[in-house]
């Protein structure tokens, strides 16, 4: 027994500096990312030309062909269980690829919005709000349907609930920013 | 020196106004050596009586930097309701998960300095500065996640900050593990030089 907490205290001993350094190297990491983030966060600006081009490129009606519940619920009942997993598996991985995308498109979405709240002319400034809230919502929106998809992957028997709105938040997103492009030039917006 | 022309940057852009907490943490940078150097230098006070008040001021330092995260926070968030709402919840449970491995990390690897108590400043200044540079992270991370645009003295408060405290858990977790002399002194003058870059930020 004696022996045993020995060892113990000795196994705790050695670990400490182990700690030390492992808090080091983590301390280091966080600044290599810090120096990283803070770098390529003040080089990267909103561009409308590209954000309407993004948000053209996504075939939404694909996303919302892979995510219908209906369209699972005849899969599942007409394939065998190996084979649905399979179709089920694949068509949640390309619907992740669309999430991601929309994800991405949201975030260029909200730098455009921000640099429009900044414009003189108070109608696109309006407008500008009204993007960044709708590309907001949409990033968040997009991150709990990754979530949600990643599982059905994990665990393709399960049977999912309806995903979050992430389609029509897509589309009042699209709506927004088609809104902003018709009222200002992509030149205004670099001001 | 560059902490008092900071002050007066400060003042003179009235950034004082948006930023109190981070104003109010300069003047207490700058007020805080006095004390401390008089302690140094007068012959009579003892090594435990300087450690002593360098442990208190250092708490309030710490307690200071927090309200300087939330300042950051508030600013970043400034323009969106929707933000402020979703992200209350999400960096609440960040400062819970930090807290909860640096009480850990302070039960478990307590540290191996001869000093315990000493070492054990030392343990909260590690478990604070994980907090502080796990926080700031999320900030930057989540703000170039969702396409946030800083306003340029809030990134320089956060940038400055961020640096600092993890050069600061680096520290923190060396000091309470050893206790060697020679160490020491490098390890302050790192602390120093790293100290002066931030502030430059």
């Amino acid at each position: 027994m004696e022996q045993g907490t020995s060892i113990l205290g000795q196994a705790l001993i050695s670990q400490a500096p182990i700690a030390a350094w492992t808090l080091v190297a983590v301390a280091f990491i966080a600044l290599g990312i810090l120096v990283y983030v803070a770098i390529r966060s003040r080089t990267r600006r909103g561009d409308l030309e590209g954000t309407v081009q993004a948000f053209r490129s996504l075939d939404i009606e694909a996303f919302r062909n892979l995510v219908d519940s209906a369209e699972e619920a005849f899969l599942r009942d007409n394939l065998p269980p190996k084979k649905f997993r399979e179709i089920k598996r694949r068509r949640a991985w390309a619907a992740l690829l669309y999430a991601w995308e929309a994800g991405r498109a949201a975030t260029a979405l909200a730098k455009v919005g921000q640099a429009a709240q900044r414009s003189l002319d108070p109608e696109i400034a309006a407008s500008g709000v009204q993007v960044t809230e709708n590309a907001f919502r949409l990033r968040l929106q997009s991150v709990r349907v990754s979530l949600r998809l990643l599982t059905e992957i994990l665990l393709p028997d399960l049977r999912s609930r309806s995903l979050p709105p992430l389609v029509d938040q897509y589309e009042r997103a699209a709506e927004t920013l088609f809104r902003l492009g018709r009222f200002s030039s992509s030149r205004l917006l670099k001001n | 020196m560059l902490l008092g022309v900071l002050a007066v940057v400060l003042y003179k852009r009235l950034l004082y106004r948006e930023f109190p907490c981070f104003f109010a943490y300069v003047l207490y940078e700058i007020a805080k050596f006095i004390p401390l150097f008089a302690l140094y230098s007068v012959q009579g006070v003892t090594g435990k009586q300087y450690a002593y008040a360098y442990c208190v001021t250092l708490l309030l330092s710490i307690v200071l930097r927090f309200g300087v995260i939330d300042e950051v926070c508030k600013d970043l968030f400034r323009e969106s309701q929707f933000l402020k709402v979703a992200t209350r919840r999400s960096l609440q449970c960040v400062t819970g998960l930090l807290l909860g491995v640096g009480v850990l990390l302070a039960v478990y690897a307590p540290g191996g300095n001869s000093a315990r108590w000493y070492a054990g400043i030392f343990v909260v200044n590690r478990g604070a500065a994980m907090v502080q540079s796990g926080l700031l992270l999320v900030l930057l991370l989540f703000s170039r996640f969702l396409g946030l645009s800083w306003r340029r003295p809030a990134f320089g408060i956060a940038l400055g900050l961020g640096v600092l405290t993890s050069v600061d858990l680096a520290y923190s977790a060396l000091r309470a593990e050893f206790a060697s002399e020679v160490g020491a002194e490098l390890l302050d003058l790192l602390v120093t030089s790293t100290y002066l870059v931030c502030v430059s930020i």
